[in-house]
């Protein structure tokens, strides 16, 4: 299997290169891994994610995702790549001004689809996370957890390659929390996504094999 | 109350440059015969003792342009009254010749000054007057008026074309969140920015109308009851459909480069 994302060397910065996060960090993920990555708070696991899609640049070393070197990646390069990743927030990061169908549809928006299309999949994708009664309402009219569900959506909408989730169950209560764990499982299982999530706390009911990053002290480390 | 008053803060800085616009669109056409009247009404006076042609007075200067003689019989019968015929012959033969010499375009004092000298070089030419101060003042007042206008609407425009980008980077600031998502899944700058383009263009039509609106008011009740001469009679001018086309052009190509000094001028989310 080929490498969805490679490390090597990798150090990542705050304040201009001054406040070093991780360090000489190096590790290889694999197309249809399921990855946790861990840590004490502060220890760089959201950073880790940021520089992931690319809202950090590295300091040092390589990080290549999806192929492209992300050191060295221009702007029209990373729109392009961010458009093959589905990305989910601890704070859900929908659009209040939108319906429910026209955030789920965002990527596909994005990619050009026609309107006929957007509709279809937000139909199918609504239908996924158990959400199609709520299409018309707004973010704001939904529980925590049916807004999580909304964003496992939209990352799911255009099939990407890798799923990046920073603390998708943080503000989640345990039934709300065992539902998306169900639904990045099933994207993992059913399509062969790469999925990556920062959590302080592996969730007990995981069911599928797994890969498990600690970061400690600037270093990625695997746990075996 | 807010959704008003954050467009308002955008349309009111928006109509004073259109207001500018409109006001010297409109400064310049009335004006437009007068300011003919003082280029081309302006001729100077060319005593020759012989005849002369339009082609011998270009080959001394090139800038003048007509040649307009003066009827010498005129001038007698209006210096001669009650003069017998005979001395009024006598008179004509003495008597030099007048013309009226027009320029190409309006000259400084200096260039006047220039052709006078170049045309009294001639021994034909007996005098030349240039009328120069009383032609330079008038003309020079209008242009200077027409200057300070100028001035003051430019002045106006730079004003308020900081007030619309401040009023921009508001909106910006207002949407940021938004633009940041469509970003991090990868839209282009032109998706991102849409929403203030929407914003900015709905706001470039508003403010058009209502400046149209002024001065279809000027043009068609306040001129009407004015009593003012000019204005009643430069009614015509005061507003013409084809202003509205400069308005809005003008005005969409302000809102244009407004979303797009702001939406460049931030860096995104790259740290």
């Amino acid at each position: 299997m080929s490498n969805v994302i490679s490390a090597k060397n990798l150090t990542l910065a705050y304040d201009n290169g001054r406040k070093e996060i991780i360090k000489n960090a190096s590790f290889n993920i694999k197309k249809g891994d399921f990855v946790f990555i861990t840590g004490p708070s502060g220890s760089g696991k959201s950073t880790l994610l940021k520089s992931l899609y690319g809202q950090l640049k590295p300091k040092e070393g390589n990080l290549v995702v999806g192929g492209r070197d992300l050191a060295n990646i221009s702007s029209r390069q990373l729109q392009e790549l961010r458009t093959h990743m589905g990305i989910i927030f601890q704070d859900y990061k929908l659009i209040n001004e939108w319906t429910v169908a026209k955030n789920v549809v965002l990527p596909l928006m994005i990619a050009g689809y026609s309107l006929d299309v957007q509709e279809t999949q937000a139909h199918r994708l609504l239908k996924h996370v158990k959400l199609s009664e709520h299409a018309d309402k707004y973010p704001l009219e939904l529980s925590g957890g049916e807004q999580q569900r909304v964003g496992v959506a939209r990352a799911l909408a255009k099939n990407p390659v890798v799923i990046l989730a920073d603390e998708p169950t943080g503000n989640l209560d345990d039934y709300s929390s065992n539902v998306i764990w169900d639904l990045m499982e099933n994207a993992c299982q059913q399509l062969e996504t790469t999925v990556l999530v920062v959590t302080h706390k592996i969730p007990t009911i995981f069911s599928l094999p797994y890969r498990h990053f600690i970061i400690e002290s600037k270093g990625v480390y695997e746990v075996h | 109350m807010k959704f008003i008053k954050n467009h308002l803060m955008f349309i009111l800085p928006l109509m004073a440059i259109l207001l500018g616009i409109e006001f010297y669109l409109v400064f310049d056409r009335t004006t437009d015969s007068y300011e003919k009247g003082l280029k081309e009404g302006y001729t100077m006076l060319v005593v020759t003792k012989k005849p002369v042609t339009l082609q011998k007075l270009k080959q001394l200067n090139p800038h003048i342009a007509t040649l307009e003689a003066i009827k010498r019989e005129q001038i007698v019968s209006e210096v001669a009254q009650g003069v017998s015929k005979q001395s009024k012959k006598e008179i004509l033969a003495a008597l030099p010749y007048f013309y009226n010499v027009g320029l190409d375009s309006y000259l400084g004092t200096s260039a006047l000054e220039k052709i006078k000298k170049d045309l009294e070089k001639d021994s034909n030419i007996k005098r030349v007057e240039t009328f120069g101060s009383s032609y330079s003042s008038a003309y020079r007042l209008f242009a200077f008026i027409k200057f300070l206008l100028k001035v003051f609407i430019g002045f106006m425009g730079i004003v308020s074309l900081f007030l619309i980008i401040k009023q921009m980077e508001i909106w910006k600031y207002a949407h940021r969140e938004r633009m940041q998502v469509m970003e991090i899944f990868g839209a282009p700058l032109m998706l991102r920015a849409g929403v203030l383009f929407k914003v900015a263009i709905f706001d470039a039509f508003i403010a058009t109308l209502l400046t149209s609106a002024v001065f279809l008011y000027v043009k068609f009740v306040w001129a009407a009851q004015s009593g003012i001469d000019l204005m009643m009679q430069k009614q015509d001018d005061l507003f013409k459909m084809t202003d509205m086309a400069i308005l809005l052009g003008v005005a969409l190509l302000l809102v244009i480069v407004a979303v797009y000094t702001v939406v460049f001028s931030s860096k995104g989310v790259q740290e």
